[in-house]
This record gives structure tokens, sequence and C-alpha cells, in this order.
């Protein structure tokens, strides 16, 4: 009886991780992160293409929730060459000198209605500051992350020295994900 | 007197065309030197004051010719057949460019995706779907072939004005400056 103890108390350790923890996904196709906001109060859009998302996550169980999400910025794109040349250059992401952004989150919060909010801190440019991730969670086999945060460029030095004007170019920023998963 | 007669310009007339005139040799001295700039809010500041000026040609000289086809133009003074036919042919593709050309500017900045607002005050729509490289390349050609045009057909028309003035020594200058008796 006694020397059963302890193999109990092992099988506890090794169950109570198990059922805690979230699952880990990785992006699939049909994912897009895009980012829009204004120039001369005209509405500008682009994407960012070949962005990669981690994340773990369960419902049932935010704290062991976590996020990270790769952001190359040398292939970020309006469609319109003459503005991404400028948004390449070094006024603005510096592609060249800081090829990625970085969000990473660890604290969220449910907000009700399948909706969350993750405290993230966002690396860009070689500023790291946070920046809140709100989105819905619809769950499934390949559950589908839809999600908003606004990024202050000015925060993140992008669109230095004259370009800081914020009436030519707003300092909000509006990005948009929308993420499919697959468990890993 | 401030409309047009058979033999005068009126004021009106006489102020649309010198007006015309000193936006046109703003627009292609600014035109021809703002390429060079880097890019900068200051050289989109510059683009911004062009395509302002640009539409206000658009503009005058829409009303300009409104206003001739009320108020009447004269005749000419002097000249052959030839010479006067040659004159009309150069007033006529002088408004032709003066309508196409800001119209060209217009169209190559909706191709090129940009806003377009004149003087900050007013925005004007996308000419053609906004973004689209092969008719913003093709609007850029029209923009400068036309400004070369214009270029020659002013000369032409400078020309014209200083023989009537200095060589046959008529009126037909100083009616436009407001200087004829």
């Amino acid at each position: 009886m006694i020397a059963r103890i302890p193999v109990f108390v092992l099988c506890l350790l090794i169950l109570v991780p198990i059922q805690a923890s979230a699952t880990t996904y990785v992006q699939a196709a049909g994912s897009t992160l895009e980012f829009s906001g204004k120039y001369q109060g005209d509405a500008f859009k682009g994407r960012f293409p070949g962005f990669k998302t981690q994340m773990s996550f369960n419902p049932a169980d935010l704290s062991k929730a976590r996020l990270d999400v790769v952001i190359p910025l040398a292939s970020a794109t309006t469609r319109n060459p003459d503005y991404d040349q400028a948004l390449l250059g070094a006024d603005f992401f510096n592609s060249a000198k800081f090829p990625n952004a970085r969000y990473t989150a660890s604290a969220f919060k449910a907000l009700g209605a399948g909706r969350y909010s993750a405290a993230g801190i966002l690396e860009l440019r070689g500023v790291k500051k946070p920046v809140t991730l709100n989105f819905s969670w619809q769950p499934g086999k390949s559950p589908l992350l839809t999600g908003t945060a606004v990024v202050k460029r000015l925060d993140f030095n992008i669109g230095i020295g004259d370009w800081a004007d914020t009436a030519m170019i707003a300092d909000d920023v509006l990005i948009s994900a929308r993420v499919v998963l697959n468990a890993r | 007197m401030i409309s047009n007669s058979s033999t005068h310009w009126g004021s009106i007339s006489r102020g649309l065309h010198w007006l015309t005139l000193i936006l046109i040799l703003g627009l292609a001295t600014v035109g021809l030197l703002m390429t060079e700039l880097p890019n900068s809010p200051f050289k989109i500041q510059v683009y911004a004051l062009h395509k302002s000026f640009g539409l206000t040609v658009l503009a005058l000289t829409l009303l300009r010719l409104l206003w001739r086809w009320l108020a009447g133009s004269p005749e000419a003074i002097s000249g052959t057949r030839l010479e006067q036919w040659t004159a009309k042919a150069v007033h006529v593709l002088l408004y032709i460019l003066l309508i196409t050309l800001p119209l060209s500017g217009w169209l190559y900045n909706s191709a090129s995706g940009f806003p377009l607002k004149w003087f900050n005050l007013i925005s004007l729509p996308r000419l053609l779907g906004g973004y689209n490289p092969q008719v913003k390349q093709l609007a850029h050609e029209w923009h400068e072939n036309g400004f070369y045009m214009l270029a020659v057909l002013l000369s032409l028309h400078a020309g014209a004005a200083l023989y009537h003035h200095y060589v046959k020594k008529d009126d037909t200058l100083k009616r436009m400056t407001g200087k004829m008796p």
C-alpha cells in the first residue's frame, strides 16, 4: 500500500500538466496579416506576407496561453511601389537593418462570447513596447483567430524626421490578423 | 470694360490670360525641378502645390472658354489668311493643352494610387479606377510630352505677339495688355 503512494503521486505529476496544458498550434494556409493607415487623409492598406504564428491556447486555461508571431518586414507591401519603397526604407521599417518584427504574448484574458485579449510585446525596428491584441477564437479542428491591434507607428519610430508629421501620416495603424491554426 | 467686343479684350479675358501665364511659368519651373527632390514630406508638399495649381489652371481654362463663349472674342487685327489660320490653330491647341495637361497629371496621380486634395481643401476622386501601373506610365508620358508641346506652342504664340508688336507695329499685343486705346 505504502509502496503505491509514490506511484500515485507520480501519476498525478504526469497527469496534471497534461490536463491543464494548452494545445500548441502552428499557422496554416489561408492566414493573412494586414495593416491599414491614413496618408493625407486617404486610407491605405498593406499586408505582411510570410508571417509565422505559433500559439498555445486553451480557452479553459488562459494561464498557459502563448502567442509568438514573427513578421518579415522586407516583403511588406501596399501594392503601390512608390509607397513600398518608402515603407521599407531607412526612415520607416528599415528592413535592411531590422528584417523581422516579433509579437509575443503570454498574458491573456477572456472578454466573453469567444473573445479574448492578449497583452503582448511588439518588437519592431529595435523598439519593444506593449501592444494589445483583441481577438475572437473560433474553436475546431483548425481553429481560427481573428484579431485586431492598434499600433502607434511613432512608438516604434516608423516614419522618423519630417515623416513624423501625423497630419500627413496618421500615428494609428490598424493591424488585422486572420490566422488559421493547425495542431502541431 | 469687363466684357469683350469685336475689337477689344475685356478685363476678365485679359486677367484670365495673364493669370494663366503666371501659373504655367510657375508650374513648369517647379514641375521640371521637383522630380529631382529626394523623397521627403517637403517633396510631397511641393508636389501637392504643383497639383493644386495645375487643377487651378484646368478650372480657369474651363471658365475662360465659357466666358469666351458668352462674351465673344475680338477679330484678328492683321495678317494673311494663312497667318490668321495658323494663329487660330495655335490658340485651339493651346486651349486643348491647358485642359489635357492638368487632366493627364490628375490621371498620373490617380494611377499612382495617390490621394488628391486641391490646396488641402477639396478631395478629388481618382480617375479611371485608381492604381494602375500601365496607365501610370502612359499618363506620365502624356504629361511630359504635353508639356513640351505646350512649350513649343507658347513660344510660337509669344513670338507671334512680339512680331505683331515690334515688326508689324499693330495693336495685337496692346489689346491683351489693356493698353489699346
